[in-house]
């Protein structure tokens, strides 16, 4: 489900069902770096969306967690765990992050969710059958980290 | 002059219905055709949307189509990508169904879990159908999958918008 109006009514009327959060997370750079930081913010979109509508009846898909990319210190870190905090006290059993900032994967440790890194691949010399071809084959590969997690906790 | 004159009483009458009856065609006419509009558009040839798949290559194995077109969503244009499982019955007719899930709208998979083969599987709660789309009760689908009305032009086949079917 998507974080809009319908959506968010259908996880209410079905929440013992939906227990999975995916939260994407997009680092924001301004100046040098500000074309990799929207083809990464591309990439991720497209991704979290095929991997809503595979999953769409359990994972609930929030708006992208958005920081400075050059600001990654404790200041993010908190505010994600806050995020985090909040998401399993509404009930919700497992998170996901999904980003392709690497800065993440030393943090990994830090918090109780499952973080997915993925390197950006660049979509703009694309056309859209093959992004849908990329990003297809991208996702079946993360549906397996979600089926598994899941059958470990059913 | 001819013999019957026409009285001016009568030939007041007959201007009055002929102008009269002129002006109700008028009214009419424009809303006879508002009303019977529908019945002549369902004839037309329907959102049909053309795909790659060519009908001839069809088995029996259910074979996931892709098809998108283009939705307009207030001001923005997008692509919409949907697929559909398709195969042929044994009777030789053509079946496209939905791969959304009934129960809460996950994509469901042909023959992906290895302890119910030859059965449509979702991944999220473990919904289980039939080759056919019904769903298998005592799994959480309580309705069958939908089914594309298909055509097949030049070679290929056309989906158009998926029905839902009645409760098995």
């Amino acid at each position: 489900m998507k974080w809009l109006p319908q959506d968010v009514e259908t996880y209410s009327a079905a929440k013992e069902y939906v227990d999975t959060a995916v939260v994407p997370l997009y680092s924001i750079t301004i100046g040098k770096g500000v074309k990799q930081s929207a083809a990464a913010s591309e990439f991720i979109t497209l991704l979290t969306n095929y991997l809503e509508r595979q999953f769409t009846g359990r994972i609930l898909l929030f708006p992208p967690f958005t920081y400075l990319g050059n600001e990654q210190d404790e200041k993010v870190l908190t505010d994600l765990k806050k995020w985090e905090e909040s998401i399993l006290d509404a009930g919700f059993k497992h998170v996901f992050y999904v980003t392709s900032d690497f800065e993440w994967r030393s943090r990994e440790g830090e918090l109780n969710g499952t973080l997915i890194w993925l390197p950006a691949i660049p979509l703009e010399q694309m056309n859209d059958t093959q992004k849908l071809t990329m990003i297809d084959s991208q996702v079946q590969q993360l549906l397996t980290i979600f089926t598994q997690k899941w059958q470990k906790s059913d | 002059m001819s013999k019957d004159r026409v009285s001016r009483r009568q030939f007041l009458s007959y201007t009055l219905t002929g102008v009269g009856g002129f002006m109700a065609a008028g009214m009419l006419m424009p809303m006879v055709r508002f009303a019977v509009d529908p019945v002549l558009k369902a004839e037309a040839a329907g959102d049909f949307v053309a795909t790659k798949q060519k009908v001839a290559d069809l088995t029996n194995e259910p074979v996931r189509v892709d098809f998108s077109y283009k939705q307009k969503d207030a001001w923005y244009e997008s692509d919409v990508t949907e697929s559909a499982w398709v195969y042929k019955d044994d009777a030789g007719k053509i079946m496209a169904l939905s791969p959304v899930c009934k129960h809460l709208g996950c994509t469901v998979n042909w023959n992906s879990d290895k302890e119910h083969p030859e059965q449509f599987f979702c991944p999220c709660h473990y919904g289980r159908y039939t080759k056919d789309g019904t769903n298998i009760p005592g799994t959480p689908p309580l309705a069958p999958l939908d089914v594309y009305p298909y055509k097949e032009k030049d070679g290929y086949l056309y989906l158009g918008k998926a029905k839902p079917r009645k409760e098995a």
